[in-house]
């Protein structure tokens, strides 16, 4: 061998060199890389912002039947766009349901069908789709399934409103549509929302959201908090420009031709005003008892991870009795609850132990600043106290492993469009209306294993699922009852179990970062 | 000034107590090699995992696990070095890398990406320089009154 006459300082000095590289390297990486975690980033509001927990949480109104019979309850909505006071002394811009954002509540009893008769009267087409329904593929939403406003002159095979691909199955309907709902499922709060091609992150921005409330029997033979004590939370992230209208980085604010948000947006749009039903920020009165909350992520990208704090610093325990498909089989209790775009969690706080006059902080350990409140309770007047019932629902599903027909590796990670511009990915590719990704048939069941390289909040529409294992490990606490949407952390893995039944016909999954849904991640779901 | 060198060409291979590599050292330099294997094969799983295949994930921690055992190994190894061949620096070298390879284990267990990718392209590079070390010199086992430096 050659001769290596090194002297010891040098060596010496070469391993210092490298081990301070290393470490400085690590070093750089704790102080820039986002700890924990976040996938998007935030836009900053250019008008003053109201003080926290100062405005009324409003609660939005439940909507009335224009007609009930015994072949269901019959709804209609408008879509329109309108004014509302959201920053206290502004004016801001609108699209919603009915004039109101969040958009009418609609109560509905399981098997007892409900029609919700949509009029468009924005400017652009839209496509309802009832989150975590059970419903017949023509009513589920499909992107293209587009409802054209009055005098729209495209129609769906050419190229409808900036659209990236045309598709033939698609069923377009001038100016007013339909929506049909068997409800044949487990009590639980859905939500509704704009779910067009291309589009729907910036409308559900606009305010193109609401919820709809399941109920059964199973429910009612609960004793769980009711009325008043029932709190729907739709908690929503926005940003508000100079003249208090709602920022967002569309490439093209029309939303007709050119989909898509400013570069350094791709990963998620995020605002730093926490809204609760419309609300920045919300105080809600309260007694000293039990309450209900039910709670939904409507954000676009955001992430919580609530907490609920007293001004004692005493932290309350949130009992989770349901997940986004409804009741567990008994409470899980939580410290702090981490919530992803369109998740919803059914949870019991109890103000009992605490003395009038207290204020408990429903905080987000996730956030920074003025993001890391979401609303407040003041607890005004002494309630009455309710115990929290120890099992609750015994209809779960419970579906194992060896049933499964087929089990998928389905990957959600960046890439390039067709027309190379950064996009996502399910398995490589972007989204497809002429390509049918997964084909199931109906009544199987499947188990499949999702791997993420970002945040991936992965929804399945028509179905609920459970969550058999996280990585290598079990599912985490948060994960118990029927989901259906799971969020994966940055290179996390999950396996889901499935069983296809309800209806065949084309659904979709996808990524709900609503940014990421936009930009190719979303695959066809062809239930045969 | 003092000179590390390399030892080799002062008499042929397989001569005298002062060349031979000593058993200790053998284990040590094999153990070495392992860790390399399966250092290198991290990454490869990882990129199988990420790439969409699930069992990447699963192979991803049996490639943890068994670094994990080797680690140990080799730090077993190097003790034995240490006592049998008057060399420290393979125990502080091999010490040093299985604390890492802990921190990288529950980095990559908690989904800590920002330390996990980071700390994984270091220990590569501690690995490789550290067997490139114990196989470019022998490692012969010392008799009394040798150097003890090293």
């Amino acid at each position: 061998m050659a001769d290596l006459n090194v002297s010891r300082r040098r060596l010496f000095g070469i391993g210092a060199g490298i081990g301070a590289v290393a470490a400085g390297g690590i070093a750089l990486s704790a102080a820039w890389a986002r700890r924990p975690a976040e996938t998007g980033d935030q836009l900053v509001s250019e008008v003053p912002l109201p003080q926290a927990f100062s405005i009324p949480l409003p609660i939005p109104a439940v909507a009335e039947p224009v007609s009930s019979g015994d072949d269901g309850d019959r709804y209609e909505m408008v879509q329109i766009e309108t004014e509302a006071e959201i920053i206290p002394g502004y004016q801001t811009r609108l699209w919603t349901y009915n004039g109101t954002f969040p958009g009418p509540t609609i109560e509905s009893r399981r098997g007892r069908h409900v029609t919700v008769s949509h009029r468009n009267e924005l400017p652009v087409p839209t496509v309802v789709h009832l989150h975590g329904g059970r419903t017949p593929a023509s009513s589920d939403g499909y992107p293209t399934d587009l409802v054209l406003p009055e005098g729209w002159a495209e129609t769906a095979a050419h190229g409808h409103g900036g659209h990236s691909m045309t598709d033939d199955l698609a069923v377009v309907t001038n100016v007013q549509r339909d929506y049909g709902f068997p409800l044949d499922q487990r009590a639980t709060m859905l939500w509704y929302h704009d779910h067009r091609m291309d589009f729907t992150a910036p409308a559900i921005w606009r305010g193109l959201a609401g919820l709809h409330f399941v109920r059964d029997e199973v429910e009612d033979a609960l004793d769980l908090p009711r009325g008043d004590r029932e709190i729907p939370l739709m908690i929503a992230d926005r940003a508000f420009d100079a003249d208090g209208q709602l920022a967002y980085p569309s490439l093209d604010p029309t939303l007709t031709g050119e989909m898509g948000v400013e570069e350094p947006y791709l990963a998620g749009v995020l605002g730093d005003v926490v809204l609760v039903n419309g609300a920045p920020w919300p105080v809600h009165e309260v007694d000293s008892g039990l309450y209900r909350l039910r709670i939904l992520n409507a954000s676009n990208a955001r992430h919580y991870e609530l907490e609920a704090v007293a001004d004692s610093g005493e932290r309350l325990p949130l009992t989770q009795i349901g997940a986004d498909q409804g009741l567990l089989e008994a409470p899980v209790r939580h410290d702090t609850l981490p919530i992803a775009p369109a998740e919803r969690y059914d949870l019991l706080i109890d103000f009992s132990r605490l003395p009038v006059g207290t204020k408990v902080r429903l905080a987000n350990r996730l956030g920074t600043d003025r993001t890391a409140d979401v609303m407040a309770f003041h607890v005004v007047r002494a309630g009455e106290a309710m115990p929290i019932p120890e099992t609750l629902a015994d209809d779960l599903p419970s579906w194992d492993r060896a049933d499964a027909a087929v089990t998928r590796d389905i990957a959600f990670r960046a890439g390039r469009m067709d027309d190379g511009r950064h996009g996502w990915l399910i398995d490589g590719l972007p989204f497809d209306p002429n390509r049918t990704d997964v084909t199931a048939r109906l009544g199987d069941t499947e188990v499949w294993r999702l791997i993420a390289d970002v945040h991936h909040p992965v929804h399945l529409h028509l179905v609920g699922f459970r969550i058999l294992s996280r990585g290598n490990a079990g599912p985490h606490s948060h994960d118990a009852g029927l989901k259906d949407t799971i969020a994966l952390r940055p290179g996390e893995s999950a396996e889901i179990i499935t069983r296809f039944d309800g209806y065949r016909g084309r659904y979709l999954f996808h990524c709900h970062n609503a940014e990421h849904e936009d930009m190719g991640m979303m695959a066809n779901l062809e239930v045969v | 000034m003092e000179t590390l060198e390399a030892v080799d060409t002062a008499a042929p291979p397989g001569r005298g107590p002062g060349v031979r590599t000593a058993v200790s050292g053998w284990v040590l330099r094999v153990a070495a090699a392992l860790f390399l294997i399966g250092g290198y094969l991290q990454p490869v799983f990882a990129g199988v995992y990420l790439s969409g295949d699930f069992d990447g994930l699963a192979m991803h921690l049996m490639g943890a696990d068994t670094l994990s055992v080797i680690s140990i190994a080799q730090v077993g190894a190097a003790v034995a070095v240490w006592i049998r061949v008057r060399r420290a620096w393979p125990f502080w070298a091999s010490l040093a890398l299985m604390l890492g390879g802990v921190a990288q284990y529950f980095a990559g267990m908690d989904g800590a990406l920002w330390l996990h990718l980071p700390l994984g392209v270091t220990l590569i590079a501690g690995i490789t320089v550290v067997t490139a070390a114990l196989w470019m010199r022998p490692l012969p086992r010392r008799v009394k009154g040798a150097r003890t430096d090293g």
